[in-house]
């Protein structure tokens, strides 16, 4: 009697319980982002749970600040979330660590996945040697911003002409800086014609002039003589034009291009959505930057989408990766969003992306932006390489050396030695 | 069994007993941690893998890292500067709050409340005061016809400017424990010392600053530690700029384990700040004997 009563009770909880989740394969899928990004990754995460019964996936979210730390804690306590958005500026050492699963059978089993939907620097990004490790998200390059109405006001061409006729050089910039720069009776500044920009998003200057940070073969070239010009063309900006705010008079924001008291700046796309949401009061678009005996060659950047080494759901993870990096996701992030940029060719030159009915409306520049982009020379050792050059760069933004020559040949000297260190101490 | 009675039976039994929550808390959270970092002070080790090195992080602390020499250099220079000047600070504010005068309370509540401000908000307010171009500072040197500082930015300005701050603190903890030493003083003293026409510098002298003493002493331990671990203004502020000229021995150590995961450097660092402190305060206690009076101790 107790027997049977005890099997009816099983059968009940059984027949009671969830099946559709007990069934369910379930994935963690981990990111960082500010609050309108963590809203629409969870709605694409849903999205995907509805369109695959057979996965759930749980969105698991890390503040910005804490993300690499969260990330490299789990992945060496070997807790990972089962699908991890990872910063291209420390792809290459972590993969390093083996922490990532090697993607090209799960590629090459997918006959829907064709390398050539992609842009070719976003798919490279995401290699480790021959093995596909990421799929690259998040993706865009640097461009120019530029505020129509000071330009405007002080009778100069808009550059996505100069652009279009082959015109918008490293020199015209700077002659358009030099004339929107405006001071009060007292000297005091109060609109600057441009900004210097974080690292590295100059390398598209100093690639502009010809230079570059490390040779094709993985040396460092910062004291090269080209190099060094690009450099010294931004410290001139700066230091003998006066039409960047310094250190002091640009802390605390006090310039910045959504207020209007800055007529250019060079960014990342993905300022995009930032910049049409606070910009109400003066019309804005963005060109690509411009060209010098270099050519006109920005970097571009995305994050990268990798599936933990230990994952026990590969091909699901895979799935979902080919989810987020699908036309279904792109349309709506980068399209419609302007988040970024799309990873595949297709999107980026669909009317979704380039008919804008908000700025920017040059639209064809952001395209334009991505095919001629080169990716940064990100290696296992870009902290350290990062670490040196901060520090020692400073040096000349600040004023203390306005000679690029001598700061570089410091960090140059600064490189070699760390690279030619053991790693780690 | 009579053994096991009598084991119950101590009172010595019942206090273990009773701070066994106690002692499990600081062998787990206090005493293990620190033994593992001393353990990886002598490792390579950055989470992923770690590798047995000897002494080399502290051969390559002390020979071969400038900027440990730096972040050493300008928390001591901090030391020297912001504890004396924190102390004496605290100690006239409490010997203002602690007249009787109206709004006592009301005073001694005001004083303190910049101390509740957290560490972040008040060193974001601090990098607005310090601004160059529209900080209320250099509004208050340009009416006095001073020119204006780049306070951080300028590299010779910066950390006359954390030892500026650093007052903020003065109306905090270490005032109420000074305002509590002052209470502590019995009125008598000063009675008598009236009638013996003692005058009120008199009277600070030889009785108010040899009856604290020991609360200045201990003010003095405390804040010497402290300023050896100060980190949050330089974070946030200036990051250890401008030119490392407000790295701080904590903020470097903070980054060499959080940002670049050299656990092993950051770990030697730490244990080289525990032997730095730990010498320190013994000379203090030293020195000590000297200026501490303790009542009722005959000298």
């Amino acid at each position: 009697m107790k027997r049977t009563l005890l099997v009816a009770i099983a059968v009940c909880l059984v027949g009671c319980g969830d099946q559709s989740t007990s069934k369910k394969v379930q994935l963690r899928y981990m990111a960082w982002g500010n609050p309108e990004q963590m809203a629409l990754e969870e709605e694409f995460c849903q999205e995907f749970n509805r369109q695959n019964p057979d996965i759930e996936v749980k969105f698991f979210r890390v503040p910005g600040s804490a993300y690499l730390n969260k990330a490299i804690v789990m992945f060496a306590s070997r807790t990972s979330p089962d699908v991890v958005r990872i910063d291209h500026f420390n792809f290459a050492s972590l993969a390093k660590k083996d922490y990532f699963l090697n993607m090209n059978p799960l590629a090459e089993a997918d006959a829907d996945f064709h390398k050539d939907d992609f842009y070719p620097q976003a798919i490279r990004e995401g290699m480790v040697g021959s093995q596909l490790q990421g799929m690259n998200v998040m993706f865009g390059a640097t461009i120019v911003y530029y505020n129509k109405n000071l330009l405007k006001k002080n009778g100069l061409q808009d550059p996505y002409k100069l652009w279009e006729e082959g015109k918008w050089t490293w020199e015209k910039y700077r002659e358009y800086a030099i004339a929107t720069t405006v001071r009060d009776e007292s000297g005091r500044p109060k609109v600057f014609g441009t900004q210097i920009a974080g690292w590295p998003l100059y390398v598209g200057t100093i690639w502009g002039f010809g230079g570059d940070i490390f040779d094709k073969q993985g040396n460092p070239t910062f004291n090269d003589p080209k190099t060094v010009a690009g450099y010294q063309f931004l410290a001139d900006l700066r230091w003998k034009d006066k039409v960047c705010p310094t250190p002091a008079q640009g802390a605390n924001s006090a310039f910045t291009f959504e207020s209007g008291k800055l007529a250019m700046i060079v960014d990342w796309m993905g300022n995009t959505p930032r910049f049409r949401k606070v910009i109400k009061d003066f019309e804005w678009d963005t060109v690509p930057i411009p060209s010098g005996i270099g050519g006109a060659v920005p970097p571009v950047k995305g994050n990268q989408l990798i599936i933990y080494r230990e994952s026990k759901h590969p091909k699901e993870a895979w799935r979902f990766v080919r989810f987020m990096t699908g036309p279904w996701v792109e349309e709506r992030l980068y399209c419609q969003r302007k988040r970024n940029f799309p990873t595949r060719r297709a999107q980026a030159n669909s009317d979704a992306y380039l008919k804008s009915t908000e700025p920017p409306f040059n639209t064809a520049s952001m395209v334009k932006a991505v095919e001629i982009g080169r990716e940064l020379p990100i290696t296992d050792r870009w902290g350290e390489v990062s670490t040196i050059h901060t520090m020692e760069i400073d040096n000349l933004w600040s004023g203390r050396e306005r000679n690029a020559k001598v700061v570089l040949d410091e960090i140059q000297r600064k490189v070699i030695k760390m690279l030619g260190e053991e790693e780690g101490f | 069994m009579r053994s096991k009675k009598k084991l119950l039976e101590q009172p010595g039994f019942w206090g273990f007993i009773f701070i066994t929550p106690w002692l499990l808390g600081f062998l787990i959270f206090t005493a293990g941690p620190m033994l593992t970092s001393l353990w990886l002070s002598f490792q390579k080790y950055d989470l992923h893998s770690s590798k047995f090195v000897g002494v080399e992080n502290y051969r390559r602390l002390f020979y071969e890292d400038p900027l440990f020499w730096k972040a050493l250099k300008n928390t001591f220079v901090y030391a020297i500067f912001a504890v004396p000047l924190g102390i004496i600070g605290s100690l006239c504010l409490a010997l203002l709050l602690n007249q009787k005068v109206g709004a006592q309370k009301l005073f001694r509540t005001l004083f303190y409340l910049p101390s509740l401000v957290p560490a972040v908000a008040s060193a974001l307010l601090w990098q607005w005061i310090f601004n160059a171009d529209n900080g209320v500072l250099n509004t208050f040197l340009h009416w006095v016809g001073l020119p204006a500082v780049e306070w951080l930015q300028d590299e010779k300005y910066t950390m006359s400017a954390f030892i500026l701050m650093s007052l903020w603190g003065v109306g905090g903890g270490r005032m109420v424990i000074f305002l509590a030493g002052l209470q502590g003083i019995s009125d008598s003293y000063y009675e008598a010392a009236r009638i013996d026409g003692a005058g009120p510098w008199s009277q600070f002298r030889n009785i108010t600053l040899p009856l604290l003493s020991p609360v200045m002493f201990f003010n003095l331990i405390l804040g010497v530690i402290g300023a050896f671990q100060v980190f949050t203004s330089a974070y946030v502020m200036t990051g250890g700029g401008p030119n490392n000229a407000s790295l701080f021995y904590a903020l470097y150590l903070f980054r060499n384990a959080f940002e670049y995961f050299k656990l092993g450097k950051a770990s030697a660092m730490a244990w080289v700040l525990f032997v730095i402190l730990l010498v320190l305060t013994a000379i203090q206690f030293g020195v000590s004997k000297r200026w501490v009076y303790y009542e009722g101790e005959s000298k």
